[in-house]
């Protein structure tokens, strides 16, 4: 066999593809010629090289992403045309990006697109990080938004235009933790979380905004006490939105909207004042 | 396998659990599979993402001829071509910018050697595809095949080239040079 006949069967060889035949009648040539040794040898620290295992886990979001496809926008995600995928992700997709911009600081790149405009206020950061650690990926999600703890009497001085209560105790028996003043855009917002017992409650309130940008994961409309809105589910968490002519106020919970929540909403969003007073200003 | 069987059969009834049993056992893979294809997180994410999804399904399409990770590859890989090829124009481009910097064309070539990731990011899809599954994947060649949906015997010409390709662009450490300088070569001697 010449040389170039065997240099064509190496990578057969490192494979563990080559023929009994063939490689009977290969090795002997291998054992005495130098230069198709080296060839070999260096098709195996190449092979090797490709071999390194990959550093980076599966992120943890991942499972809830798909499944968030597998309720219901799967559709939505295989009838886009691929020209425009890129451009028009889905916002829980783009969420992941914002996620991984954070860790890469490179947040300011993707400001424009996501958290400095008001209108557009991205809860895909939130809804991405469930199920796994509810409080977790509230607290990433309100850091994002330049979250800053401040007593329940400071938020309401920051955000004079919102129509909410954080008080200590909620029905049901969850106490507040931190009180948090946010920053959405131009726009102020606050944030607080409760505990009963390890389980975890969080809540936001902001100025309503553009519909398009309030939900962007799959969402129904639901009706908690006597206020309507809509809510997104991620496993046993749902997000549920309801909004008044200033605010709408947020809720992350396990509770159940129809029996547990309303008593909760009632109690972190007051009635409006009735008549064109209270605390509503444009 | 009858535990595959028994998944597969659980997912077709659309069993979530069973659907997150074949994602917990194969996700590992295949995201390693698509962040190396294509060097990008939010890509791998996405594409693990529509893979599964796609995979979940068109489940009913799948035959049991091929083990379901095969299965899962092939998917994996055509999602992540499709993405290759749509941003193959602006991607080529910024990578010219990045790798051929003005003063490395020359003297630069022995100083600055790539390395094997940046050279299999210029390589075209398949080819990269190929040696993934390969190499990084271990999948013999009947199931790169399987993955890849082409003939079996052109498996072992593709990975050839593949390598070739490889090599030209690693330069000094594996590449065609060896043969001109084999004595000069600290990894020759001896
Ligand atoms: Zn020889």
């Amino acid at each position: 066999m010449t040389c170039d006949e065997v240099r064509r069967q190496l990578g057969a060889l490192i494979d563990g593809e080559l023929s009994p035949d063939l490689r009977l009648d290969i090795e002997p040539h291998l054992a005495g010629c130098e230069a198709c040794a080296a060839e070999l040898d260096e098709l195996r620290g190449l092979a090797s090289g490709l071999a390194l295992p990959s550093v980076a886990g599966v992120p943890s979001e991942l499972w809830a992403s798909i499944e968030r496809g597998l309720d219901g926008e799967r559709t939505e995600l295989l009838r886009r045309s691929p020209g425009v995928r890129r451009m028009a992700r889905l916002p829980w997709a783009l969420a992941a990006v914002v996620t991984l911009a954070v860790g890469l600081g490179l947040v300011g790149l993707l400001r424009n697109d996501s958290s400095a405009r008001a209108s557009s206020i991205d809860f895909t950061l939130l809804l991405d990080a469930l199920p796994h650690d509810a409080k977790q990926a509230f607290t990433k999600f309100v850091s994002h938004y330049d979250a800053k703890e401040a007593s329940p009497e400071d938020a309401k001085l920051f955000a004079p235009d919102l129509n909410f209560e954080v008080p200590e105790e909620l029905p049901g028996g969850f106490r507040r933790g931190s009180v948090y003043v946010l920053h959405f855009g131009e726009l102020a917002g606050v944030a607080a979380t409760y505990d009963r017992d390890g389980e975890f409650l969080g809540v936001v309130f902001h100025r309503p905004v553009h519909t398009g940008h309030c939900k962007p994961h799959k969402d129904y409309p639901c009706v908690a006490g006597h206020q309507e809105g809509h809510k997104v589910s991620v496993g046993q968490w749902r997000l549920v939105h309801l909004m008044d002519p200033t605010t709408c106020h947020c809720v992350l919970s396990r509770l159940n909207e129809q029996t547990e929540l309303p008593p909760i909403m009632s109690a972190v969003a007051p009635p409006l004042p009735s008549g064109d007073g209270g605390r509503h200003r444009d | 396998m009858p535990d595959e069987q028994e998944l597969v059969k659980r997912c077709r009834a659309g069993d979530r659990e069973a659907q997150r049993e074949l994602y917990a056992q194969t996700s590992e893979r295949i995201y390693a599979l698509l962040l190396r294809m294509t060097s990008s997180r939010d890509d791998a994410f996405d594409l693990s993402q529509s893979t599964y999804l796609r995979a979940f399904e068109r489940i009913n399409q799948f035959d049991g001829k091929s083990s379901v990770a095969t299965w899962l590859y092939r998917i994996a890989v055509n999602e992540a071509l499709q993405l290759l090829r749509r941003s193959a124009t602006a991607r080529g481009k910024l990578k010219e910018l990045e790798t051929r910097q003005p003063g490395d064309a020359g003297a630069g070539a022995d100083i600055v050697r790539m390395d094997i990731d940046d050279a299999l990011g210029q390589l075209d899809g398949d080819e990269r595809a190929i040696l993934l599954l390969r190499y990084q994947e271990g999948l013999d060649y009947r199931m790169i095949a399987e993955a890849l949906e082409c003939a079996e015997g052109t498996v072992g010409s593709r990975l050839n080239r593949a390598r070739s390709r490889m090599r030209a662009l690693l330069g000094g450490s594996y590449g065609r040079r060896e043969e001109e300088d084999v004595g000069a070569h600290p990894r020759s001697s001896g």
